[in-house]
């Protein structure tokens, strides 16, 4: 894929479909993301959940036009080292583009960030995240990037947030996505984003502020069974007390103030910390937490569910022990769960809506610049990005997405339907693609929506309603909005 | 959804109804709701206050000194201290206890006996954890055994009669909240409109809704899928421009709106028996304020939506509703050096509704404020169930007499709270 969309680029693909945005014209032109790779459509005879498809399903957002091809060439454990490589891959250079025109907005150089509109900054945010799980090409970085955004979730509208959301976003999930779990939490426990949107500005000497402590242990590291006590609480606190951020020069970024730090002796899961101890209280506290049995369990725990719809005790050890192994290494631990076999025989996921909304569009190649054409039908879906309000993150588990599939089904309309702001699907390019494989229009529409054969009978039902909808863009919002695509 | 509900049978929560009253489809023979005849009780709306709302804020012990000893810069003053403008001051319900100021439009309803609270209320968890009081509190449980369903599910999945409509439980926003976890029949909107397919193409949206028919059938959404199709279906059958409200003193946030929303379902009769709500941002670890400030403006909006969906209802159909306001846990006795509260146990419930509750008063066992009275690191202790303040509600408003296993071992005793 990498050559081919390459080759295409080089030869200029233009007057393909016309570019939605405004500015850089014939550059955009050039660079539309409607045009099709070659081998876009799947090889024929594909059964449905196919292993290339399930692991893209998985480790991506769903197949572009013609990932299927690039990763049967790449093999599944040859598509999950580069994945895991992320910086050897070459970004799209519709995606570089596209995010240029954000850069301005999202400038984590906090100076001239907080002159910006609180709305428009989290606009941008919202923007930069659908575009790059749409475009990118380090999927599995992305994917990564939704799952600590939950587990490190921050409500980006209290206070200085939606500013200090984005250097977050940069700074803390996006640097260690992939990185060393210590890191990670190292970065989230001095982002100015964690540190105000859980009150440890105002956590001080004297008497302690235990939000952030609290959730801390109980959502980022240990869990909630994971063995501290209401004293641990208490004691976490003050070790971070003084933990808190410039306000005025250098705005956004990490302070100790020492006058504030509790600096008397404190006990924390039985590990005495002597006094005097100062900034190294906390960045203690964050050692034994990232070391501690229970954090490579809650983390291990998760991750299986993330990927595989489900956990096992068996899992759960077999993970917690390549955490701990690796000195709480992310990447091990993903490889395990995408080369397994147990990632093909797992259970269908619930897509939630930002999956269903960006599966929707790779698989249909669809030409989006990430804005409110979609983000609009997100958040009636649920999945208002940076505004979920309690520190767990959005929920996963199916039964709390059943409750809201007209706002899905109004998105298939939308799209289909070409309502949705510069947001566009080339149906007849589409089409074209299967001509040439003597595919009928809607035959192609499935193949490409499900990289399986038409003829598979998981299809058979939206395959029976072909002659009710000549319109074929009518037939897509139909297969949009079916069961059959709202899993994955 | 369909998992949970499945378990639910499997764990035999509804053996005994199944005993008594055979099963489940034999009950479509005994009671037949029509639009218009509905469930034989009142309408259940339940408002969670998300975050933990400081419960001795919301309803101040204004006669306990070491309320003032252990708040000195955040209690809201004493409704005789003249020191003070009268919005400063707590409204005084009782002599003991008073209102927050923010939720003085909730007096008249108070007065009228349409508002009791019941104070030291919560559940068994100790964790002081927001997410596991949470899931504790919307299964209706004590702790952290007992079944993984919602209380509210278990209400309608036991409730002896039948009411097919797709609206017959909703809640207000698109996430499903665990209290109704397990239940059929749940809708999620945040507004009416969210329920209408909105086709770009001409023609109607009949076909689709054809479609989609006969797509949902068979995985594990069929069930869900049908259930918006019905929605679909009775919303397009309202007329156009239905019972809208031209009631203009909701607020307009989330709650006044989704109270709103909800009045106007209840005035449609499309068979609303239950409607979840949430108001979040109670989670005041810092700078809480007094009589303004971050929790006075999310009580103002609480206080201002009840006042407005009571007012907006009329006194026929408030006569039919009952109102719970519950939390996860009431914070901290102490105020912390951030001007806020901690997680902390008992916190305080309010009921409201036309005829249903025993208003007018405060509710419950006042364990006091002393040091040696409080549990833990330092909070309120709970004296009350709340399940059996949700028990009274569920047998003698809702009129479901299921309540044992709603509330699997609970140590029932009414508290007088809820009128028959």
């Amino acid at each position: 894929m990498k050559t081919t969309r390459r080759e295409i680029l080089a030869l200029g693909a233009a007057g393909m479909a016309a570019s939605l945005l405004t500015g850089c014209e014939t550059l955009e032109q050039r660079l539309t993301a409607a045009t099709l790779p070659e081998n876009a459509l799947p090889p024929p005879n594909l059964p449905v959940h196919s292993p290339v498809v399930r692991l893209l399903n998985r480790a991506a957002y769903g197949p572009r036009p013609g990932d299927i091809a690039y990763v049967t060439r790449l093999g599944i454990a040859g598509y999950v080292a580069e994945q895991l490589a992320p910086e050897t891959l070459a970004e799209e250079p519709i995606l570089a583009l596209r995010l240029r025109s954000l850069a301005d907005t999202l400038n984590p150089d906090t100076g001239t960030l907080f002159d910006m509109d609180d709305h428009r900054v989290v606009e941008a945010l919202r923007e930069a995240t659908l575009l790059r799980a749409v475009y990118s090409r380090r999927q599995l970085s992305e994917r990564m990037v939704e799952f600590w955004t939950d587990h490190f979730n921050i409500y980006a509208f209290k206070g200085q947030g939606p500013q200090l959301k984005v250097v977050d976003d940069h700074a803390t999930i996006r640097s260690h996505a992939l990185g060393k779990f210590r890191d990670l939490l190292g970065a989230s426990a001095q982002s100015a984003a964690m540190l105000g949107y859980l009150d440890n500005t105002a956590n001080m000497k004297g008497i302690p502020n235990e939000n952030y402590a609290r959730e801390l242990m109980e959502l980022h590291t240990l869990g909630v069974h994971g063995g501290y006590t209401q004293r641990d609480v208490k004691e976490v606190a003050r070790c971070f007390s003084g933990w808190t951020f410039e306000n005025h020069w250098h705005r956004g970024r990490f302070r100790f103030k020492a006058d504030m730090h509790d600096d008397g002796p404190k006990c924390v899961l039985g590990v005495s910390l002597p006094a005097g101890g100062g900034v190294k209280d906390g960045e203690r506290v964050l050692d034994i937490l990232a070391a501690h049995p229970a954090t490579a369990e809650h983390l291990a725990r998760k991750l299986c569910t993330h990927f595989l719809g489900e956990t096992s005790d068996s899992w759960t050890r077999r993970l917690a022990a390549i955490f701990t192994a690796s000195d709480g290494d992310i990447k091990p631990i993903l490889l395990e769960l995408l080369t397994s076999a147990d990632l093909l025989s797992a259970k269908p996921i619930l897509k939630r809506p930002l999956d269903f909304a960006v599966s929707s569009l790779r698989a249909l190649n669809a030409d989006t610049d990430g804005g409110v054409g979609v983000q609009r039908h997100l958040e009636s879906m649920g999945q208002a990005l940076y505004a979920w309000p309690m520190p767990d993150g959005f929920p996963e588990a199916a039964h709390f997405w059943t409750g809201a599939l007209i706002p899905r089904w109004n998105f298939a309309l939308a799209l289909s339907g070409s309502r949705a702001e510069n947001t566009r699907l080339d149906l007849p390019a589409l089409t074209g693609a299967g001509k040439k494989s003597g595919l009928t229009p809607h035959d192609t529409l499935l193949e490409f929506a499900f990289s399986c054969s038409p003829q598979d009978p998981a299809l058979s039902g939206l395959r029976a309603l072909t002659p009710q909808y000549p319109n074929l863009a009518e037939y897509t919002a139909v297969v949009l909005m079916s069961p059959a695509f709202q899993w994955h | 959804m369909l998992s949970t509900r499945r378990g639910l049978f499997a764990l035999g929560a509804l053996s005994a109804l199944a005993l008594t009253a055979g099963p489940r489809s034999a009950l479509g023979g005994v009671t037949v709701t029509s639009r218009k005849s509905g469930p034989p009780g009142d309408v259940l709306v339940s408002i969670f206050l998300r975050g933990g709302v400081d419960g001795l804020s919301m309803v101040v012990p204004h006669a306990d000194d070491a309320y003032y000893k252990n708040r000195p810069t955040i209690a809201l003053g004493r409704p005789n201290d003249t020191r003070l403008a009268l919005k400063d001051r707590v409204q005084d319900l009782d002599g003991y206890f008073g209102l927050h100021p923010a939720l003085t439009p909730l007096m008249p309803l108070y007065a009228a006996g349409q508002l009791a609270v019941i104070h030291a209320c919560g559940s068994g968890d100790q964790t002081r954890s927001h997410f596991e009081a949470m899931a504790t509190m919307e299964r209706g449980v004590s702790a952290d055994t007992g079944p993984a369903s919602g209380w509210l599910a278990r209400h309608l999945e036991t409730a002896p009669w039948h009411n097919s409509s797709p609206l017959r439980a909703v809640s207000l926003g698109t996430i499903l909240p665990q209290s109704l976890r397990g239940a059929s029949n749940v809708t999620a909107l945040t507004t009416l409109a969210d329920l209408r397919l909105q086709s770009p193409f001409g023609g109607g949206t009949g076909r689709f809704e054809d479609s989609l028919r006969h797509l949902y059938t068979h995985d594990a959404l069929a069930e869900a899928g049908q259930e918006a199709l019905s929605v679909l279906k009775t919303l397009n059958q309202l007329p156009a421009s239905p019972v809208l409200t031209k009631h203009s003193s909701y607020p307009a946030d989330d709650l006044g709106n989704g109270l709103r929303q909800v009045a106007q379902l209840i005035k449609s009769e499309v068979g609303l028996e239950a409607a979840c709500l949430d108001q979040g941002g109670y989670d005041t670890h810092v700078a809480q304020g007094t009589s303004a400030g971050i929790l006075a403006g999310r009580l103002e909006s609480l206080g201002k939506s009840l006042a407005a969906f009571a007012a907006d209802l009329g006194p026929e159909r408030w006569g039919r509703t009952t109102v719970v306001v519950l939390s996860e846990f009431g914070r901290r006795v102490a105020e912390n050096s951030g001007l806020g509260t901690d997680h902390g146990r008992g916190g305080a419930m309010l009921l409201l509704g036309g005829k249903s509750v025993a208003g007018g008063k405060v509710h419950g066992l006042w364990p006091g404020l002393a040091p040696e009275h409080l549990d833990g690191p330092g909070d309120l202790k709970v004296t009350t169930d709340y399940r059996n303040v949700l028990a009274d509600v569920i047998s003698m408003r809702l009129k479901n007499p299921n309540t044992a296993e709603i509330f699997p071992g609970l140590n029932a005793s009414s508290l007088g709270a809820v009128h028959g």
